[in-house]
Parts: C-alpha cells; sequence; structure tokens
C-alpha cells in the first residue's frame, strides 16, 4: 500500500515539478539577463492558459497547435510590453518590480473584464488512465510530464546552440563585456522577455486543462516560481531545474502522507531555511 | 399681489421637489473574483434585478416619495479584511443602509459587529451559525444552510447508496469547519460516519495528494459540501482521473453548473448535487429564463433566494415608510407571511434552530448528474426528503 503511494506521489511530483520548471525558468532567465523580477509572470501563465483555451475549445486546433499558437502570442505580446513598458526601469531594480506589480494587477483585473470569473470549460487533452499493477496514473498528467521535458528541452537547445541564446548567456554573465563584444544588449532583452512569457504561457496552456482556466490561476504558479527560484537561486537555470523538480516532489510527497495544511508551510519552512543557510539558493552565485 | 405670486412659485418649486425622483443607494458586498466568484455574481445579479423591477415602475415608493435604486458594488475576494474595508467604506462614506451581502461565513463573522453596531441590513449567504442568530439583529439568510438540509440530504442519499464511511474534503475556514461540524451530525444522525477529513487551504487547485489520501482510506464515497464551485469541479475531475469510481456527493450549494464546465459531462456524470430550485413551478423558470436571457450565462441555484429577501425589504420599506429607520424596515419585513415570490408563496422561519427567525423557508431538492444535467429524483422540506 505505501510503495503504490510513495509511487503514485513520485509521479504527481514530477507533473507538479515540471510545471514549476517551466515558470521558474522564464522568471529565472529575465532576472539573470535583466536583473529585474517579473512580478507579472503568473499573469502570462494565465494568459497562456486562456490563448489555448480559445484556440483548442473554441477554434478546435490541435493542442499542441493550440499551444504554439498562445506561446508565439504571448510571446510577441511581452516583447512588446518590454519595449513599452520596462525599458525605462532598466537598471532601475526596485522600480521594475513595481512597474511590473502594477502590470500583473492591470492583466489580471483585464481578464476579469473581458472574460468574466467563471472557469472556462477546458476539455480533457488526454483521457483514461494508465494502470501499472496498482499504480494508477492519469493520462493528462503524464501527458504534461511528456510535453514539458521536451519544451525544456527544445529550450536548452535554444540557449546553448543558437548565436541569440549564447548572446543572452554571454549578456547574463556579464553585461559590460557582452557589450564590448559587440552583443547589441538592446535587441537582446526584448528577446529574452518575450522567451521567459513564452514559457510561462506554454505552462499556462499545458495544466488548464488540469487546473482550470480562470482569470486568478495566474497567482500560485507565481508564488511556486519565487520559491523555486530562491531555493535554486536567482538567475541560474540549471538551479530552477532542479528546485523545480524538488518543490514538485517535496510537497507532493509532503501533502500526500502529512495532509495539504502541513504540506504548504512546509514549503515555506523549507524557503526559510534555504534563506538562512544557503541565500545564494543550491546554484545560485555568491553576491560579493 | 408680489408677495402671493412670490408664495405661489415658492409653493410651485416645492411641489415639483417632491415630485423629483430621490436615490436610494443599497450596497453589494460579495466576492466578485477568486474561486466563489459564481456565487458572488448570483448575489449581485438578484440585486441589479431586483433594482430593475423597482426602477422600471417608477421607482420605490416610500412615504410619498419615489426612489430610484442605485447598486454600489464591492469585491471582498472572500477575505475578511477586504469585506471590513469595503463595508466600513459602504457605511461611511456611501451612507448605505441595506446591504446585499456579505457572502461568505467568514468575512460575515467578521462583519456582524460593524453591521449589527451601525443598524445596517445584510443579507448574507453565510452558512456558519454565527452569521444570523441571536446576535445578529440586523442579518437575513434567504437561503437554506447546511444545518438545515444536511440531515433530510445525508438521511436519503445514505439510505439510497447504502454507504456508512464518508470522506470530505473541506476549506480551511470558518465556511469549510461550520460546515463540516453540520454535515459530521447530519451523517451521523443517519448511521453514517467520516473516516477521511482533508482540509485544505481555499485557494488550492491540487486535490491529486489528498485524493490519493482518501482512496487508500475504505471511504465508500466523497462529500463534497463547502466547496466553492470551481473547486467542486476540480475535486471532482481529479478524483475520477485517479480511477474514483465510487459516489461523489454535494450536499448543498449550488455548484452544478461549474461542476460540468470544469469535469466536463463524463467526469460529472453520477454526481449526486442540491438542487434549490423546482423549474417546474412557471414563475421560477420565467425568473430563470430571464436571467438567462440578461446575462447569457447559467443561474446559479440560490439567485431567486436573494431577489426574493431583496424584494420582500422593498416591500418592508414600503410598508413602513422609510427608508432609512432599518429597525421599523425589519418589523416590516418579518411581518410579512406566504410572501408571492418567484420561488412561490415564502415565509420567515428559523427562531427555533438559530435563535432569530431571518431565515427564508422554501423547499429543496435533491438532483443527480446525467448526461450533462441535473436531474431531480427527490423533493425535501426540513424534516425528510422523497
Amino acid at each position: 500500500m505505501t510503495g503504490t503511494l510513495i509511487a503514485q506521489s513520485l509521479v504527481n511530483g514530477v507533473v507538479l515539478g515540471m510545471t514549476y520548471v517551466l515558470v521558474a525558468l522564464g522568471f529565472t532567465l529575465i532576472f539573470g539577463i535583466m536583473r529585474m523580477v517579473n512580478f507579472a509572470h503568473g499573469e502570462f501563465y494565465m494568459l497562456g492558459a486562456f490563448v489555448t483555451f480559445f484556440a483548442f475549445a473554441q477554434f478546435q486546433i490541435p493542442f499542441i497547435v493550440s499551444l504554439a499558437i498562445a506561446a508565439i502570442i504571448i510571446g510577441c505580446f511581452g516583447m512588446l510590453i518590454e519595449r513599452v513598458i520596462f525599458r525605462p526601469f532598466r537598471g532601475n531594480e526596485l522600480n521594475g518590480m513595481i512597474a511590473a506589480l502594477g502590470l500583473a494587477i492591470i492583466i489580471q483585473n483585464a481578464a476579469l473584464i473581458m472574460w468574466g470569473a467563471d472557469p472556462k470549460p477546458m476539455p480533457s487533452v488526454a483521457t483514461g488512465i494508465l494502470k501499472l499493477g496498482p499504480l494508477i496514473f492519469p493520462w493528462s498528467r503524464l501527458y504534461v510530464i511528456g510535453a514539458a521535458a521536451v519544451i525544456i528541452a527544445l529550450f536548452y537547445v535554444v540557449i546553448t546552440h543558437t548565436s541569440l541564446g549564447r548572446a543572452m548567456r554571454a549578456v547574463a554573465q556579464d553585461t559590460e563585456i557582452a557589450l564590448v563584444q559587440g552583443i547589441r544588449a538592446e535587441r537582446i532583452y526584448p528577446f529574452a522577455f518575450g522567451l521567459s512569457v513564452a514559457l510561462a504561457a506554454l505552462a499556462g496552456g499545458l495544466m488548464g486543462p488540469v487546473f482550470g482556466v480562470s482569470p486568478t490561476v495566474g497567482l500560485a504558479p507565481m508564488l511556486k516560481a519565487f520559491i523555486v527560484v530562491i531555493i535554486g537561486g536567482l538567475g541560474s537555470i540549471p538551479g530552477a531545474l532542479l528546485g523545480g523538480l524538488l518543490l514538485g516532489i517535496v510537497e507532493s510527497f509532503a501533502s500526500t502522507f502529512l495532509g495539504a495544511t502541513v504540506s504548504d508551510f512546509l514549503l515555506l519552512a523549507l524557503v526559510m531555511l534555504v534563506l538562512i543557510f544557503r541565500p545564494w539558493g543550491l546554484m545560485g552565485v555568491r553576491e560579493a | 399681489m408680489r408677495g402671493s405670486l412670490i408664495a405661489l412659485a415658492a409653493a410651485g418649486l416645492i411641489a415639483t421637489g417632491a415630485q423629483a425622483q430621490e436615490e436610494l443607494k443599497i450596497g453589494v458586498l460579495v466576492t466578485l473574483s477568486g474561486a466563489g466568484a459564481t456565487w458572488g455574481n448570483a448575489m449581485k445579479g438578484a440585486a441589479e434585478l431586483a433594482a430593475e423591477d423597482v426602477n422600471k415602475a417608477g421607482g420605490l415608493d416610500v412615504g410619498g416619495k419615489k426612489y430610484k435604486i442605485r447598486l454600489i458594488s464591492y469585491d471582498d475576494q472572500f477575505k475578511s479584511s477586504e469585506a471590513i474595508t469595503a463595508m466600513n467604506r459602504l457605511i461611511a462614506e456611501d451612507k448605505v443602509k441595506i446591504v446585499m451581502g456579505p457572502m461568505g461565513s467568514a468575512p460575515a463573522v467578521a462583519l456582524a459587529p460593524i453591521t449589527s453596531q451601525a443598524k445596517v441590513i445584510t443579507i448574507t449567504m453565510a452558512f456558519t451559525p454565527k452569521a444570523m442568530n441571536a446576535d445578529t439583529p440586523y442579518a437575513f439568510r434567504p437561503v437554506l444552510p447546511t444545518g438545515i438540509f444536511a440531515k433530510p440530504q445525508a438521511d436519503w442519499v445514505v439510505k439510497k447508496l447504502g454507504v456508512t464511511k464518508i470522506a470530505g474534503l473541506f476549506p480551511n475556514d470558518e465556511t469549510g469547519q461550520a460546515i463540516f461540524k453540520d454535515n459530521e451530525i447530519a451523517y451521523e444522525a443517519v448511521g453514517a460516519k467520516f473516516v477521511a477529513k482533508e482540509v485544505f487551504e481555499r485557494e488550492r487547485t491540487d486535490f491529486t495528494p489528498l485524493l490519493i489520501r482518501i482512496m487508500s482510506t475504505d471511504a465508500e464515497a466523497i462529500e463534497l459540501d463547502g466547496n466553492s464551485p470551481q473547486t467542486a469541479g476540480l475535486i471532482v475531475k481529479q478524483a475520477r482521473e485517479l480511477g474514483w469510481d465510487k459516489p461523489i456527493i454535494r450536499t448543498g450549494g449550488d455548484a452544478t453548473a461549474d461542476i460540468l464546465s470544469v469535469a466536463g459531462k463524463e467526469a460529472a456524470e453520477g454526481v449526486y448535487v442540491h438542487q434549490p430550485l423546482n423549474l417546474g413551478m412557471p414563475e421560477t423558470k420565467a425568473f430563470v429564463d430571464r436571467w438567462k436571457e440578461t446575462y447569457k450565462t447559467e443561474i446559479n441555484g440560490f439567485t431567486p433566494f436573494f431577489y426574493v429577501n431583496m424584494h420582500m425589504l422593498f416591500e418592508g420599506m414600503k410598508k413602513a415608510g422609510t427608508v432609512d429607520d432599518t429597525d421599523k424596515i425589519l418589523e416590516a419585513t418579518l411581518a410579512l407571511k406566504d410572501f408571492p415570490s418567484v420561488l412561490g408563496p415564502v415565509n420567515w422561519t428559523g427562531k427555533e434552530q438559530f435563535g432569530r427567525n431571518h431565515q427564508l423557508s422554501a423547499p429543496f431538492y435533491v438532483g443527480q448528474i446525467r448526461n450533462g444535467q441535473a436531474e431531480t429524483i427527490a423533493t425535501c422540506d426540513a424534516n425528510t426528503c422523497k
């Protein structure tokens, strides 16, 4: 019996973890490159869920294509937002954060006005369950693991094998030297922002069938992204990967064996421990 | 001569002044975002439709003056802190004496001292016994709370399904705690008991770990009372995804539309729900159609109750001849018997159960979701279901 519980918790934990990784990757990317904490990140997750819903449920476009459409639309929207709203705050971390907070409130309430508070009926992408002996895994959740893994792999390829990706990493490591080397940081920032919110949008669309589509779905992933990057290290991509999976698995095990309320407070206790003993995160760079 | 002309003109001005429309401000303080928004919109819409009725007829005729109803709405996000801020604003700045709301139990309990002291009449959805009792002279509750409907519904379901071991999932706040207590009493009275009780923060969307925990016990049915409509839908969906094929019961709080919307037709099939409305009654059907036409969404089963309560208060104002003296309005409203409404003739009850008869009384029904619709399978009153 316990074996079943452990296996189920593990799978659930990996599903959750993969979602968190997707959301946290974008979040940490923006911080690493632009030194900006994007408080509006959760709202791009929410917008991704909505665009996927409209494409998939209303226009009957195949799910994967709907996800791609959501990523492209939100990515472009993100680039526009970066040029229009965040450019004046480049280099000014605090005011950039506040602007992002304001943006989050605007986007969420605009969604409330446009689409109403009621949850949208998002149909399941994969139905049925996979039975391995006594273990039961819903296909809809296994689907999330697979899709997220593909997206993360693609992201990795972009970051390491394209010149744009390498330029982003250069800017993140040392902006001045990157500029000296001829990298146009001006061009990199909107692209990085667009890529990061596209990741959040993909996460939102992917989890739409699982967690629902409504204007307030962005808040929880946002908080989780914060926790992930604190644990993993703000600005570190491997850290986001590790932190996300770790968070998902710990949360799943804690919820299954200790109950939901204990799990919630345990996660935050974990954050406090990391902040006290290793504030730069598990894989972050110690700030001088 | 000139003096009397002036006097005549002045009298004419005063006369037209008396004909000019006054404004009666009514507050709406409900949850308009997040998991409980369905109910908040139901209450707000009920107030809007009642106001529309009155304004279309030329205004509320009270004490020789005609009042145009104006609604002032605030969203409390189901948080007591937001509710307190909004209510203080309604009382001090907007100067209202009647509020449609608060919706949730936690905000209701937090606001009771404020509204009682300010003598502001509230129409609440809160199920906790603390929201409408001997200590809250100005609170009305038009919908039947778990304390009333749980026992007859549990009795009927337990007999029909033959289950004795129940698992419950409840939000970790005043609503959830009060409802769990009422459910426990109801089920135990008919020989069943809770073998699992999972408590969670209201904003949670991932119930898989909690459902896994429940599935590892010997529970024979899941009870969803107290959960917001969206949450109930998510639980149904995730439970079915995990392979839970035993009964799911939602004793109370109309959530059928959201359960279908979030969980889908297939997953929702067979779920037992509480139905506050009888669509066989022509007045009720007409109201439901009016809602669909005005708001283009499915009506929530609670809406007509708030609509009726609002109209009864309007009638109370007319009979008492005042829009400000809430004590007189209370007296006149409570004197109404067999008030003709879209729910049929309604009365006030609750003195014995709650210590105050500000509870609207109406029959209710048990339904089961079949093929995307909730079909009525039993009719209930405060004692039994058939």
